[in-house]
């Protein structure tokens, strides 16, 4: 069973973010990039898989400007085939992404697409179930387990009430969280060994999708700035106090 | 002329940094010090797993072939978590020293491999070093003896030990015996691998200091955020600031000082010697003054057993004078400066 992982290049979850003083986006110039968190642990499922012997190929897949190439070259130092880089230097959004992606699981015959549950960059969540939706397919998202058996998936779900439990027909799309697994550190070995890793490199245009921009972004503020707490001697106060805000 | 690191060195030390960063916290580092051997097996094989102890040893002994430029990033990763083994004399130094021996010669085809899969520790003695670090652990010990290289076996040597300030250093003083039969390099090639030797250890040293910089300084921040004065953290105040930023501002200035040192290193220039010697006293400045002010941003409890602060301190003041103090780095660069017709300007800066 072939699985395409999706993988997207963010600023790294350790860079303390830097809004730009015009409000027109974050600070990336000089910035430390580095493969989505949550990628990496859908990275981290798909090479699990292979060691239980349920898939045979794994191929990683970005869209982005050449710089994504490293993260690729990432994928494939945790264990990926090979990758393919969908060369895009302007923006793209979610459903942007999404058709290409839906474009390169049909044309690769993967039976599953794993893809982290959102990215730390923009949170927006939406791209492995607009993969599903575009090819007809089922989606489970946010699974904290993953098990394969045959031509179905059995996917354990962090839900408000407790755990889920779903399973799905393949080809699905199976979107993970942060509880799945603890993606191994990349060894130098690895690392090396991923150089030798093809990549292959296409346009928007070789999977048939135009650039969209279905959403513009208008402001970005940092968040405000914590204000400075009140000390009260007694429960009443504390009440009060809570009162007087509208939080009781 | 590019002077960036490739991605492949970046790589290699973020996931370095990354593995040590959950691997080598300063409490499990304490519990290492205080054992008997001051190693932990444990964490040696942790970090051959991940491919450090092949690093330098080449593909056909089963490493990675990695050269000087590689090294140096993981260097400073590795100072910056103080890193309590022998990893940089057995997997840089001795492997270095073991790769350039004649191609038949027995004892490379015996250890590098054990280099690379992690089995092996092996110390080295130099003479501008007085005690042999780790040669307590060591399944081989290389020692210099009138520019020859010798290898000896444990119970070819008897060891004293000497303290060092730094806990998590293990030194020794090795008496011992050259023989024909611990001889495996004469002179007159030896002199060229001591000389590589010293420099690869010295840009090594800097380069952890360079990372102890850097952990100081952190470490500085860190407690300037959360101790609070007149209902303040003290980081909010100028003088405090100002402290910071001056460790800040050598580190950084040390930094292309090391990286230059390192290139010349691995191509082997002529003037390898004096910038290795350069980058040894910057980063050696860096970290004794990222030592002084972060320990007076910690109101001198930094140098209490409790605080994280000491075990950073204690192994910037150890690696500042290991392979060449600062006289001794000194005196290579004004050899080099005051020699006759020496080649010096802004033209001979990348020669």
């Amino acid at each position: 069973m072939k699985v395409l992982v999706s993988v997207k290049r963010v600023v790294d979850y350790n860079v303390r973010i830097q809004v730009k003083s015009d409000g027109s986006g974050v600070v990336t110039d000089g910035v430390k990039f580095s493969m989505n968190p949550f990628d990496e642990i859908a990275m981290e499922e798909a090479v699990r898989l292979r060691e239980k012997g349920k898939v045979t190929e794994i191929v990683a897949v970005t869209i982005g400007g050449a710089k994504n190439e490293e993260t690729l070259r990432s994928a494939l130092a945790f264990g990926a085939d090979r990758a393919i880089h969908i060369k895009e230097e302007g923006e793209v959004q979610p459903l942007t992404a999404a058709k290409a992606f839906a474009a390169v699981l049909k044309k690769e015959g993967a039976q599953l697409f794993l893809c982290g549950k959102q990215a730390i960059d923009d949170d927006a969540n939406q791209t492995g179930q607009m993969v599903a939706s575009l090819l007809d397919i089922a989606q489970a998202t946010f699974a904290s387990k993953v098990e394969v058996d045959g031509s179905k998936a059995q996917i354990t779900r962090e839900i408000d009430a407790g755990l889920e439990t779903l399973e799905v027909d393949l080809p699905a799309v199976v979107s993970v969280d942060l509880r799945l697994n603890e993606p191994r550190y990349l060894k130098l070995p690895d690392i090396m060994k991923a150089k030798k890793k093809p990549i292959e490199t296409i346009g928007l245009g070789d999977v048939g999708v135009a650039v969209e921009a279905g959403t513009k972004t208008v402001k970005v503020a940092p968040p405000p700035a914590r204000a400075k707490g009140v000390m009260v001697k007694t429960v009443d106060e504390l009440v009060s106090a809570l009162k007087a805000k509208g939080l009781v | 002329m590019d002077f960036a690191f490739k991605d492949e060195h970046i790589a290699f030390s973020d996931s370095i940094r990354k593995f040590l960063m959950v691997e080598a916290a300063p409490e499990w580092l304490r519990e290492i010090w205080e054992t008997e051997t001051g190693r932990s097996r444990e964490l040696r094989g942790k970090l051959a797993e991940q491919g450090l102890t092949a690093l330098s040893v080449p593909e056909e002994f089963g490493g990675i072939g990695a050269g000087d430029l590689e090294w140096v990033l993981i260097h400073q990763e590795l100072g910056y978590y103080a890193i309590p083994d022998s990893l940089i004399d057995t997997a840089y130094l001795a492997t270095y020293l073991l790769n350039r021996l004649p191609a038949d010669a027995a004892l490379k085809k015996t250890w590098l491999p054990k280099i690379a899969d992690g089995s092996a520790r092996i110390a080295v003695g130099h003479p501008v070093n007085p005690m042999v670090a780790d040669a307590q652990n060591a399944d081989l010990i290389l020692m210099w003896h009138d520019d020859e290289v010798h290898a000896l076996a444990k119970d070819q040597v008897k060891l004293s030990f000497n303290p060092s300030i730094d806990m998590s250093r293990r030194l020794y003083k090795v008496t011992w015996t050259p023989s024909e039969a611990t001889r495996i390099c004469p002179a007159r090639l030896g002199k060229q691998l001591w000389d590589g030797v010293l420099d690869r250890a010295a840009l090594a040293g800097a380069a952890q200091l360079v990372g102890l910089t850097q952990r100081m300084l952190d470490l500085g921040i860190d407690y300037s955020a959360t101790r609070k004065q007149f209902g303040k953290p003290i980081g909010s105040f100028q003088a405090v600031k100002h402290h910071l930023a001056d460790v800040a501002v050598k580190a950084e200035f040390a930094k292309p000082v090391l990286y230059r040192a390192a290139y010349a290193t691995e191509r082997e220039q002529a003037r390898r010697g004096v910038y290795v010697s350069h980058a040894k006293l910057a980063a050696g400045e860096a970290a004794w003054l990222g030592a002084r002010k972060s320990m007076q941003v910690h109101g001198a409890m930094g140098y209490t057993w409790e605080t994280d602060l000491q075990m950073f301190m204690k192994r910037a003041w150890a690696l500042d004078a290991a392979w060449g103090d600062r006289a001794f780095h000194k005196k290579r660069i004004a050899d080099f400066i005051l020699a006759d017709g020496a080649r010096l300007g802004p033209g001979e800066t990348f020669a």
